[in-house]
């Protein structure tokens, strides 16, 4: 009996860490904490993004398995929306940037000199297809 | 006393169709006042229609235009060893409709990804499950998390890049920029090693 539990754990815990070293790997190779401390010129503080990391992982992680229950204002999650929305919108960009699929569009149309606008027609494209989705989309 | 002669070829240089090229146009020269009038002057490259639109112009074959003018000179090349020179045939002029056809490319195509990767995530799911966790309340579509988070999507892509149309957030250059630049060198990188004579010695059968 004990030992089905201590491999139970064991089976646990590996699953953690192989999917935890995953996600760091993911998040490192998409370079989004470098990113946020070059804009805020915070270089010193890397090892507090690496917890603040870590630690959202793990509450993450806690409240998804766990069926605990808040009774927060329906306001508050509005910031928590936008800032969800900011992260996976850093991870969209770096993801464009790592596939090297912008450089190659523009050299080939030619319209390096319009660079701006057609960033814009991406960030505006996701914008107006997740409103679409939310909005929309779901209710069909 | 031996004089000597620097110069130091630019990376990557345009030029006119039928443009004959001199080294002034290719390099920044260093010489004494008197050699140094000559040597701007100096004839490298004749562009012809058989050039189509990208000529390497290798270092040595410089110095070996450049041997004959200045007689005993001591040549050093530094910088790079080679020129890229580029033909612009016409000034090439973007056309309006391409530059729509882009545009709603990229719009359409991140539009429908963004919906795509919404529905493999089943970020539907996860926001109901979520918004019951925080509130207590049940809402199958909890749009006080999924409006601010498609405008934090904007946001968070602004950020990365850099810029809100015509202004930059801060001085340095974006990632993007970055990549484009890497980019370009490598086509710089391949074509000085495959498109100039000189940079492969091959075996000729026969």
């Amino acid at each position: 009996m004990s030992l089905k539990i201590i491999f139970i754990l064991l089976v646990g815990l590996a699953g953690g860490i192989a999917v935890g070293a995953g996600f760091v790997a993911f998040i490192a190779v998409l370079g989004i904490i470098p990113r946020i401390m070059q804009l805020t010129k915070s270089m010193k503080m890397l090892i507090y993004y690496k917890w603040a990391t870590i630690l959202g992982v793990i509450t993450g992680t806690w409240i998804g398995l766990q069926e605990v229950q808040f009774s927060l204002h329906w306001f508050l999650l509005v910031f928590l929306g936008l800032f969800q929305g900011v992260f996976v919108g850093m991870l969209a960009a770096s993801l464009y940037e790592a596939l090297d699929v912008l450089p190659l569009i523009f050299k080939r149309v030619g319209l390096q000199d319009r660079l701006l606008y057609l960033l814009m027609a991406i960030v505006l494209g996701k914008v107006f297809g997740s409103l679409f989705h939310w909005l929309y989309y779901i209710n069909l | 006393m031996n004089i000597s002669v620097y110069f130091r070829l630019h990376h990557r240089v345009q030029v006119k169709q039928d443009q004959t090229v001199v080294l002034k146009d290719i390099a920044i020269i260093d010489a004494p006042e008197t050699l140094k009038k000559d040597l701007e002057k100096v004839q490298v490259h004749k562009v012809t229609k058989q050039d189509h639109n990208i000529v390497i112009l290798d270092g040595i074959k410089v110095i070996q235009k450049v041997r004959g003018k200045v007689g005993n000179c001591d040549i050093q090349l530094i910088g790079p060893q080679q020129t890229i020179i580029e033909v612009i045939t016409k000034k090439k002029k973007m056309s309006k409709p391409l530059f729509l056809i882009a545009w709603l490319l990229l719009f359409i195509g991140s539009a429908f990804t963004i919906m795509n990767f919404h529905e493999d995530t089943s970020m539907q799911t996860v926001h109901q499950k979520l918004f019951y966790l925080l509130t207590g309340i049940e809402d199958s579509k909890p749009l006080s998390i999924q409006i601010p988070y498609s405008i934090g999507l904007g946001i968070g892509m602004i950020l990365f890049f850099n810029h809100v149309f015509k202004k930059r957030i801060n001085e340095e250059p974006s990632p993007l920029e970055v990549e484009m630049f890497n980019y370009q060198q490598n086509l710089d990188h391949y074509m000085i090693i495959n498109e100039s004579e000189e940079s492969i010695k091959r075996i000729d059968e026969s």
